[in-house]
C-alpha cells in the first residue's frame, strides 16, 4: 500500500519517468489496450480471474485479454476476439446476449453476442477524467458549503475538501502516468444499467449499456479512496459492494444510494454473495475470513472454517449449496446455507479464483492454472 | 597412408637415381640426427607431459557468431545466471519429513556451504535462512525460515515443517512434488573472489563426488545423490578425458600385435611404433609450447598422428624387407628405401594435411585447434617417419623372420589376390555397380534423415546411460525445471532496464514464444514484477500485471534474483526454457526472437540473442550448417585436384573419388539411424576421413595404371596391384580404424561418435578402394587409349 503512497506524492517524479518513457520510435509496441488479445491455444490453461454463465454459455476473462467460453458447459473453450491485452478482472452478463468484462487500465469491454466478440467502450483515461471533472464539481460545491455553512460545521467541511483536493491531485498526476489503475468488478442488472468498481474507490455507473459513465463514488463514504473488490445483487435485490480494509456498502434502491456496513473484520474482503436467502449477505476475503448477515449487514456473525487462504468467489447453486473457492486450492462446501462449510485442498494448490455449477452436482474453477473440472468437493475430473 | 609411387614409384614423379642431396645429408649425418632427435624428444617429450586437459568452454563455440559476440560482450552482467549445482537428496523410502533425513540434509548444506568456489551468500536448502514461507495477514506480511525455530526432531516440528514447506512456494523449485527429494542450491563464483583464480571444474567436481556423494550415500543408505549444473558437466568431462590413456594403452597394444602378423620382425614392429609414440609426444610437445591445451576434440589427433605414422612405417618396413631380400645391408637397404620413399611419402603426408586445413575454414575454435594440431603432427610424423625411422632401421636392420615373410609370396596369397581380382571381371563389375547404386539409394534415403546439432535428451557431451544425465533426467522429472534455457538480452540505457516499455516488451515476447512450439515457459523481471504486484496487492491475483506506474514496477523487483539484473541496470536477461535442443526447435524460437526484435527494438530497448546452452547451440547449429557444404566442397575439391594432377584424367578422378563420396553419403546415413547430429565433434570427422581415405584409392588406381600401361588386361593388371599393394592397402585402413575404434568406448558422446564415424569411413574408404574401384575402371577406363597417349607422350 505504502508504494502507490509513495507514487501519489512523487507524482512529478512518476511524471517525469512516464515523460522518459514515452520517447520511443514509431516501431515501438502499440499500447497495451491497443492491442488485440493473441489468439492461443493456451488460454484455457493460464490465469482466469473470474467467469460467469451468459444463457447456455459460460464465460471466462483472465491475463493477456483473454476472454475464452464454452458452450458445453466446460468441456471445450474457445477464444473470443478481443481488443486489448491487458489482465482482466470481472465479467457479468447482464442479459443472455449482453456482457461487461473489466480489467487493468480502466478498460470496460462489452459484447452483444454472447461473449463471442468484444469492443472497448471505456479505458482508464477516459474514466479518471471523469471522475477529475466529478471531483472538480464536487470541490466547488463544497467550496459553496462552506461559504453558506454556519462557523462550527466549516472544520468538518474543510477537511472534506482537503480531502477532495487531495483525491483530485493524486488522480491528475496518475492520468499523466496513463491509466494506471485497475477496474476489479462488474455488475449489469440489465442490458442498459450496470455499475462498475476498482482500485483506489473507483467506482462508475451507466444506465445506457455503457455508451456513458458516471462517477459514482461520491455515493459511497469511502474518503480514503478503499479499493472496491467486488460488487453483486444478493436475493432480495440488495446490492452488496465489499472492499479493503473491511468496507461494505450495501444499496436497496438499485444503486441509486449507498449506505456504509460496519464489518467485525477489518482485514480486506474479496467477494461476497447471496446464500439463496432473502437479504442474506455471505462475504469473504483475507486468510478464510467469512462473514454472515441475514439482515443486508446490519449485524454480522463470523462464519468459522477451516480454509486459512484468502477466498476470492463464490455460488450458490440452485439446490442451495454454496460454494466458495479461495487461494491456495482451496473449495469450501455448505449445505446449510452457509452456517458452517468443509474445506477441500487441491493438490495442485493453485488459486482458484470463481466457480460455476454445471451438470448435476460438478463445477467448473478457474484461476491460477486456468479452468478445471471438478466434482462437487473441488476435486479434479 | 601413401601415394602410387612408394616401392619404386619412379613413374610420375622423376625419383633421382642418384643419390639426392636430402639422403647425403641425412645418412652421412646418422648420429648427430639422432642425438638432436634424442634432445628434442627429450624437450618436446618433458612438456608433452605436462600438457593439461582444457575443456575452455570459448573454444568450443562460434566466437564469430553474432549471438555468441553478444554473449560475450555481456557476460560479465551475466555471470550470475547459469553457474551453479543442483544437489538433490533423494530418500529411497518414505518422505523427506523424517529426522534422519533432515539430519543428513543439514550436514550436506553444511559441507556444501564449505566448498570452495560456492558463493554461501546464494546457497539454498531448506536448511538455510534464505528459505522462507510467507503469509499475507491484515497487518501485511508474515512469515519465517521453513526450518520451524523450535524445531528438535519431534513429530510436531516435522508436522510444522510439513506446513512451512507447503505455504513457502518452494515445491517444484527446492522440494520436490512427491516430497522424496530435496535440492541444495548452490550458485558459483566463476572467480575466486579473494584470489580471483578462476574456478577450477575438475577439482570442484571431484569434491562433489568424494565429498558430498560418496561420503553421504555411504552416512545414510537411505539416500541419493543427484547432482547436476553447468560444473559438474564440465568437471565430468574432465574426467572422461582421463580414460583416453586406457585408450592410447590398448590402441599401441593392438596395433603392435597388427603389425607383428603384418612384418614377422619385432624390429620391423617395435621401430614404427617407437617412432609414431615420438611423433606424438613431439605433436605434443609442441602444443603445449604453442598454449594449447588438450581438449575432448584435440586429443583424438595424438592417436590419428600414431596411426599415420604406422601406416606410413610400414611402407618404410617393407621396403627395407624387400631391399634387404635382395640382400643388401641394413645401411643400404634403409638408403634405397628412403631414396624411393621420401618424396612419395612427403607429398601423401601433405596431401593428408589438406584434408585437415579444410576444417579452417570453421569459425570454431576447437575445430580449428583440431586442424592445427592434425596439421603439426602430421609434419613431426614426415620427420619422424622418413628420417629418425628409417635411420634406427639402418642400425637394426630387418630380422631374417621379417626378409623370409616378405620372400614368401606363396601360392595361397596369390589365390586371395586372384579371387579379389573378380572385381574388376566384366560380369562382376555390373554387379558391384548395381550393389553401389543400392547403396547410394540407401544411403540417401536415410541421409534425409540427417539432423544438425544435438539430438539427446540432457547434456549431450555425455552419454545417456551417463551418471550426470541420469542425475539430470531425475531432476526434469520431478521438479519444475528445464536443462536446456536459451537468454535473450534485453539492452537498455543505463538505469532503465526496469522501465514499464522494457518489461511490456518482454512479457510480450515471452508469450510470443510460449505460444511457439517447443518452449515450455520462460521468465523474466515481468514474471517477477507481476508476481510481486500481486503479492502486495494482499496476493489478489487480479493484480497480476506489470504496474504503469513505474514506483510500483520498482517496489515490486526490488528484490528480484541477482542475475535479472546486472549492476548498471542496462541488461536484463528474459529466459527462455525450450523442450529440447533439437536444431528444429532452437531455429524456431530464434526465428521469432529475431522477427519480434527487428520489428520492436527501439532507441529504448534492444533485444539480443543469445546466451544460455540453448543460445550457443543455435549459434554453433548455425555456424555448422552453413559450414558443412563448403567444407565438402572444399575438402573434395581439394582432393580432386590433386588426384587430377597427378593423374592428368577426369577418369581417374573418378574412379578414386566415386567410392569416397559412396562412403560419405553412407557415413551421413549411419549417423542418420544412429541419431548423430552435425555438430562441432562430427563435422571434422568428414573432412578427416575424405583427407585420408583418398590415399587409398591414389595408391591402388596408381599401381592398376602403371599395369595397365604395361599392357596387361584390365583384371589381370589389378590382379597385379592387389599382389604388390592389396596388403599393404588393408594393413593401413585396419591400423587407421583401430586407432580411432577404442573411442567408441568413450565417457564422453561426442568421441565415441568421432570413432565410430571415423572407424567406418576409414575401413569403408579401404573396403570401397579395393572392392569398387576396380569395377569402376570396368566402365571408366580405356586402356588402349592410356597405352596410346603414354606411348604417344613420349
Amino acid at each position: 500500500m505504502d508504494t502507490r503512497l509513495m507514487c501519489k506524492n512523487l507524482g512529478a517524479a512518476c511524471l517525469g519517468l512516464s515523460m522518459a518513457m514515452s520517447a520511443s520510435s514509431v516501431f515501438a509496441l502499440a499500447d497495451i489496450i491497443e492491442v488485440p488479445s493473441r489468439p492461443t491455444l493456451l488460454a484455457p490453461e493460464n490465469l482466469l480471474t473470474d467467469a460467469d454463465r451468459a444463457g447456455g454459455q459460460i464465460v471466462a476473462v483472465g491475463e493477456r485479454g483473454h476472454i475464452i467460453f464454452s458452450e458445453d458447459e466446460g468441456e471445450s473453450w474457445e477464444q473470443a476476439e478481443v481488443p486489448v491485452s491487458v489482465t482482466l478482472t470481472g465479467v457479468d452478463f447482464g442479459t443472455e446476449q449482453h456482457g461487461w468484462a473489466v480489467g487493468h487500465s480502466g478498460v470496460v469491454l462489452h459484447s452483444s453476442d454472447a461473449g463471442e466478440s468484444w469492443e472497448i467502450q471505456l479505458t482508464g483515461i477516459r474514466a479518471m477524467e471523469l471522475v477529475i471533472e466529478s471531483r472538480q464539481e464536487q470541490i466547488e460545491e463544497m467550496e459553496q458549503r462552506i461559504e453558506e455553512a454556519p462557523e462550527e460545521e466549516v472544520a468538518d467541511l474543510e477537511w472534506a475538501l482537503d480531502d477532495l483536493i487531495f483525491s483530485l491531485q493524486n488522480l491528475e498526476s496518475d492520468l499523466d502516468i496513463g491509466p494506471v489503475n485497475p477496474l476489479l468488478d462488474v455488475w449489469f442488472e440489465n442490458e442498459s444499467h450496470g455499475f462498475v468498481v476498482g482500485a483506489y474507490g473507483m467506482f462508475l455507473r451507466t444506465t445506457d449499456g455503457g455508451e456513458t459513465w458516471r462517477d459514482w463514488s461520491p455515493r459511497v463514504d469511502n474518503p480514503t479512496g478503499f479499493h472496491l473488490n467486488s460488487i453483486t445483487q444478493i436475493t432480495g435485490g440488495g446490492l452488496v459492494i465489499v472492499g479493503e480494509a473491511g468496507q461494505i456498502f450495501v444499496s436497496v434502491d438499485g444503486g441509486d444510494s449507498w449506505e456504509k456496513r460496519e464489518s467485525p473484520y477489518e482485514g480486506s474482503l474479496f467477494g461476497a454473495i447471496g446464500t439463496g436467502q432473502v437479504n442474506e449477505i455471505l462475504a469473504f476475503g483475507l486468510r478464510g475470513n467469512m462473514l454472515l448477515s441475514t439482515d443486508l449487514g446490519e449485524t454480522w456473525k463470523m462464519v468459522p472454517n477451516e480454509a486459512g487462504a484468502t477466498l476470492n468467489d463464490g455460488v450458490v447453486a440452485d439446490d442451495g449449496r454454496i460454494t466458495l473457492v479461495g487461494n491456495g486450492g482451496t473449495v469450501l462446501m455448505s449445505t446449510d446455507g452457509g452456517e458452517s462449510f468443509r474445506a477441500y485442498s487441491r493438490d495442485d494448490r493453485e488459486g482458484v479464483m470463481d466457480v460455476v455449477p454445471v451438470s448435476g452436482t460438478s463445477l467448473v474453477i478457474v484461476g491460477e492454472g486456468g479452468v478445471k473440472h471438478t466434482d462437487a468437493r473441488g476435486k479434479s475430473l | 597412408m601413401s601415394n602410387p609411387k612408394h616401392d619404386k614409384g619412379e613413374h610420375y614423379l622423376t625419383t633421382p637415381k642418384a643419390e639426392p642431396f636430402l639422403e647425403r645429408l641425412i645418412f652421412n649425418n646418422r648420429a648427430i640426427i639422432l642425438i638432436a632427435f634424442f634432445f628434442l624428444t627429450l624437450f618436446l617429450g618433458y612438456n608433452a607431459v605436462k600438457i593439461q586437459p582444457d575443456a575452455s568452454f570459448e573454444r568450443m563455440i562460434p566466437l564469430e557468431h553474432p549471438y555468441i559476440v553478444n554473449m560475450l560482450e555481456y557476460r560479465d552482467d551475466l555471470e550470475n545466471l547459469g553457474n551453479f549445482v543442483r544437489i538433490a537428496v533423494e530418500v529411497e523410502e518414505g518422505d523427506i519429513f523424517t529426522q534422519e533425513y533432515m539430519e543428513t540434509l543439514k550436514q550436506i548444506t553444511d559441507e556444501v556451504f564449505y566448498l570452495d568456489g560456492v558463493d554461501r551468500s546464494g546457497l539454498k536448502s531448506l536448511w538455510t535462512s534464505n528459505v522462507r514461507w510467507v503469509e499475507v495477514t491484515e497487518q501485511g506480511f508474515q512469515g519465517g525460515t521453513v526450518i520451524p525455530d523450535n524445531y528438535d526432531g519431534s513429530r510436531e516440528s516435522l508436522e510444522q515443517l510439513r506446513q512451512n514447506v507447503l505455504r513457502s512456494n518452494e515445491v517444484g523449485r527446492l522440494i520436490s512434488d512427491n516430497f522424496q527429494s530435496t535440492i541444495v542450491y548452490a550458485p558459483l563464483y566463476e572467480n575466486n573472489p579473494e584470489t580471483g583464480e578462476p574456478l577450477d571444474y575438475g577439482e570442484f567436481s571431484r569434491q562433489l563426488e568424494e565429498k558430498i556423494r560418496n561420503k553421504y550415500e555411504e552416512q545414510n543408505p537411505n539416500i541419493d545423490i543427484h547432482i547436476v549444473g553447468f560444473a559438474k558437466k564440465v568437471g565430468d568431462l574432465i574426467e572422461g578425458i582421463g580414460s583416453i590413456a586406457w585408450f592410447a594403452g590398448i590402441t599401441i597394444i593392438l596395433t603392435t600385435l597388427l603389425l607383428f602378423g603384418y612384418s614377422r620382425c619385432i624390429k620391423g614392429t617395435l621401430v614404427p611404433v617407437f617412432t609414431s609414440i615420438i611423433a606424438v609426444f613431439l605433436q605434443l610437445g609442441t602444443l603445449r609450447l604453442l598454449g594449447y591445451g588438450l581438449d575432448p576434440y584435440s586429443v583424438l589427433v595424438p592417436f590419428l598422428v600414431f596411426a599415420i605414422g604406422i601406416s606410413h612405417g610400414v611402407q618404410i618396413v617393407n621396403a627395407m624387407a624387400v631391399e634387404a631380400a635382395k640382400g643388401f645391408d641394413s645401411v643400404t637397404a634403409a638408403r634405397l628405401a628412403f631414396r624411393a620413399l621420401y618424396i612419395p611419402g612427403m607429398l601423401a603426408l601433405i596431401s593428408d594435411a589438406f584434408g585437415f586445413l579444410t576444417l579452417i575454414f570453421i569459425e570454431i575454435d576447437v575445430i580449428r585447434d583440431l586442424a592445427v594440431a592434425a596439421g603439426i603432427g602430421v609434419a613431426f610424423v614426415i620427420l619422424t617417419n622418413l628420417v629418425l625411422h628409417v635411420l634406427i632401421m639402418s642400425y637394426l636392420g630387418i630380422s631374417k623372420g621379417g626378409v623370409r615373410h616378405v620372400q614368401n609370396h606363396g601360392e595361397k596369397q596369390d589365390r586371395k589376390w586372384r579371387l579379389l581380382s573378380y572385381f574388376a571381371h566384366p560380369g562382376v563389375a555390373p554387379i558391384s555397380l548395381l550393389i553401389a547404386v543400392i547403396g547410394l539409394g540407401v544411403g540417401l534415403y536415410f541421409k534425409q534423415d540427417l539432423k544438425v546439432g544435438d539430438l539427446d535428451q540432457g547434456a549431450p557431451e555425455l552419454r545417456a546411460d551417463s551418471r550426470y544425465n541420469k542425475d539430470n533426467a531425475f531432476i526434469i522429472e520431478n521438479y519444475s525445471t528445464s536443462a536446456d534455457v536459451l537468454v535473450v538480452m534485453v539492452k537498455t540505457e543505463d538505469e532503465q532496464c526496469t522501465q514499464y516499455n522494457v518489461l511490456r516488451a518482454m512479457d510480450t515476447l515471452q508469450w510470443e514464444l510460449q505460444n511457439t512450439p517447443g518452449v515450455q515457459s520462460s521468465a523474466s523481471l515481468a514474471n517477477v514484477s507481476k508476481l510481486v504486484t500481486k503479492a502486495l496487492n494482499e496476493g489478489n491475483w487480479k493484480w497480476y500485471e506489470i504496474s504503469r506506474n513505474q514506483t510500483i514496477i520498482n517496489a515490486s523487483i526490488r528484490e528480484a534474483p541477482a542475475g535479472l539484473i546486472n549492476t548498471n541496470c542496462d541488461l536484463t536477461p528474459v529466459l527462455v526454457f525450450l523442450e529440447d535442443h533439437k536444431a528444429e526447435t532452437l531455429e524456431t524460437v530464434t526465428e521469432r526472437v529475431e522477427e519480434f526484435a527487428s520489428n520492436y527494438n527501439t532507441d529504448e530497448y534492444r533485444f539480443l540473442l543469445g546466451a544460455g546452452n540453448a543460445g550457443v547451440e543455435a549459434a554453433t547449429n548455425d555456424v555448422i550448417s552453413s559450414a558443412k557444404n563448403m567444407m565438402l566442397i572444399f575438402v573434395y575439391g581439394v582432393v580432386a585436384s590433386l588426384c587430377l594432377l597427378t593423374f592428368r584424367s577426369i577418369r581417374a578422378v573418378l574412379c578414386i573419388l566415386i567410392p569416397l563420396g559412396l562412403t560419405s553419403i553412407l557415413a551421413e546415413a549411419i549417423m542418420a539411424v544412429s541419431g548423430i547430429g552435425i555438430k562441432v565433434a562430427t563435422l571434422p570427422v568428414i573432412a578427416l576421413g575424405v583427407g585420408i581415405g583418398v590415399d587409398y584409392g591414389i595408391y591402388i588406381y596408381s599401381k592398376l595404371e602403371k599395369f595397365l600401361l604395361e599392357g596387361k588386361p584390365l583384371q589381370e593388371a589389378y590382379f597385379e596391384t592387389l599382389k604388390s599393394t592389396g596388403k599393404a592397402v588393408i594393413f593401413t585402413g585396419i591400423t587407421l580404424g583401430i586407432g580411432v575404434v577404442t573411442w567408441i568406448f568413450s565417457p564422453i558422446k561426442f568421441q565415441a561418435d568421432m570413432g565410430l564415424l571415423l572407424f567406418f569411413m576409414f575401413i569403408w574408404n579401404m573396403v570401397g578402394s579395393i572392392w569398387l574401384l576396380p569395377a569402376l575402371a570396368r566402365f571408366l577406363l580405356r586402356p588402349d587409349r592410356m597405352v596410346a597417349k603414354a606411348r604417344a607422350s613420349k
